[in-house]
């Protein structure tokens, strides 16, 4: 006989699909958005990596609605628009939320000084491995300056986009509370 | 506090469904890259579906950039207005200068018939995305297979090249940029005529390799496609010599591609020569430069065969 605990445990967990649900569908449209950054000339083959401070900032603090294949998805996704090395976005995205989850301290005590330097880690370390990988495989290195200013825009994007993100989730948090 | 049976079990699920899209993720890489079609079928059939989507989000994004660019055009209004008549006027002479080159060049064409255009239609084409990773220059341009765009097929603009089809969807068409790592374009310097190749470095600048040792490139040179592998029509402007040193020669694209709006894909010409088809001889014929003697197909400016 099944213990009543173990159905309350479900119906929490199917009370986070719905919202898992929509956070892939933010991170679908985050993508989509990226792709459309691109139209602008100053961020001509060099747009932000939003999705990458989503996926960075929900794993962080919302990790339980950042199920791994809206991730694999967003990665995949992002390597068809952009047309990378398909995979590549996909694996590195996949490997930094692996690594984040071994994390041991409560990212909740972090100071935000503290996450933008582990966040420059992180961009640096994705970066890096789609860049070895991309090298390996055609044989060329590309050039590294549009790399370069795609991490910067990046990095500088990222406490505009951290606190957007933290304002909204508040605004969500009272919106539930409300109803 | 110890793990229940059936949360452990859950744990291993999700580890082994973790450990599945990583492989997965991994083996993408390489798939990938072995240019599989049915994986490039995929890949455009995933492109078409995605392209109306990114379109109807690109608009509020458009719209902010016309208003950026509108802000500043009205900013500098005065120095615009400076700028064009000081450019008017340097057209002006241009014009002259090339209706008389183009008399010179039908002249030439009717003797030798080497620059006969091949039968290439223009289709124009939006272009759906802008490449905005640093490892791929790519864009998504509207109209496919339904348009008869086939792999290969050189896409332009009224300046030069712009790059090639390299996948084909129902709807929607990859074009692969001249400033992608793996373009290679083979080229002629316009006023010497010495034979290299451009090689994308998914930045601003191409690189002219493969120059022989004697070609000296001058700063502002044209470079042209030359035709060689038959792919790409020979004359289409590549772009101009931009740094010469020590053996590096730089060149800056004559499209500049982040204000890639339309383009002409030229359909076509992958089989055969039509030489009724002569639209596009006005547009993409080479500029000859007055200083250099030797011309394009070895013919200099005064008609004799060097």
């Amino acid at each position: 006989m099944k213990k009543t605990g173990q159905y309350f445990e479900k119906a929490m967990e199917h009370s986070e699909v719905s919202g898992r649900f929509l956070i892939g569908f933010v991170g679908i449209i985050l993508v989509l958005f990226e792709g459309a950054l691109a139209s602008w000339p100053i961020f001509y083959g060099a747009v932000p990596l939003l999705s990458l401070i989503f996926i960075y900032w929900m794993t962080l603090y919302h990790n339980k609605l950042m199920p791994f294949i809206t991730i694999f998805i967003m990665g995949l996704l992002s390597d068809i628009l952009f047309s990378d090395l398909i995979g590549g976005r996909a694996t590195s995205y996949m490997l930094l939320v692996l690594f984040m989850n071994l994390r041991v301290t409560d990212p909740q005590d972090d100071e935000f000084l503290k996450v933008w330097i582990n966040f420059v880690i992180a961009i640096i370390a994705v970066m890096l491995f789609q860049l070895i990988f991309f090298s390996a495989i055609n044989f060329a290195i590309p050039s590294l300056s549009p790399m370069m200013f795609q991490i910067g825009v990046t990095l500088i994007l990222f406490p505009i986009s951290y606190i957007f993100l933290f304002a909204i989730s508040n605004l969500l948090e009272r919106i539930k509370v409300f109803a | 506090m110890a793990m229940r049976a059936s949360d452990k079990h859950r744990v291993r699920q999700r580890r082994v469904a973790h450990g599945l899209l990583m492989v997965i993720s991994f083996s993408l890489m390489f798939v990938g890259k072995a240019d599989i079609l049915a994986w490039r079928n995929a890949q455009m059939g995933a492109n078409d579906f995605l392209a109306p989507a990114i379109d109807f989000i690109s608009i509020p994004v458009r719209g902010v950039e016309t208003m950026v660019e509108g802000i500043r055009t009205v900013a500098s209004l005065r120095a615009e207005n400076v700028r064009l008549v000081a450019e008017n006027d340097l057209l002006k002479r241009w014009q002259r200068r090339a209706e008389i080159l183009e008399s010179e060049n039908r002249q030439l064409r009717s003797v030798t018939g080497a620059l006969a255009p091949k039968g290439r239609v223009p289709l124009t084409a939006r272009a759906v995305t802008a490449p905005g990773g640093s490892f791929a220059h790519t864009v998504l341009v509207s109209n496919g297979a339904d348009k008869g765009v086939q792999p290969g097929n050189p896409v332009v603009t009224a300046d030069g090249l712009v790059g090639m089809v390299v996948d084909v969807g129902a709807s929607h068409s990859r074009v692969l940029l001249i400033s992608d790592i793996n373009a290679r374009i083979p080229v002629i310097l316009a006023s010497s005529s010495w034979p290299g190749l451009t090689m994308g470095k998914n930045g601003t600048y191409l690189e002219l390799a493969f120059l022989p040792e004697e070609a000296v490139p001058s700063l502002g040179e044209l470079v042209l496609t030359s035709g060689h592998g038959g792919v790409l029509p020979a004359g289409l402007p590549v772009g101009r010599v931009d740094l010469v040193e020590k053996g590096f020669v730089r060149i800056k694209p004559a499209v500049d591609f982040r204000h890639l709006s339309f383009v002409s894909v030229l359909l076509g010409g992958l089989e055969g020569v039509d030489t009724n088809n002569l639209e596009l001889e006005e547009f993409y014929t080479p500029l000859p430069i007055d200083e250099n003697t030797r011309l394009l197909e070895g013919v200099n400016a005064s008609g004799a065969r060097q």
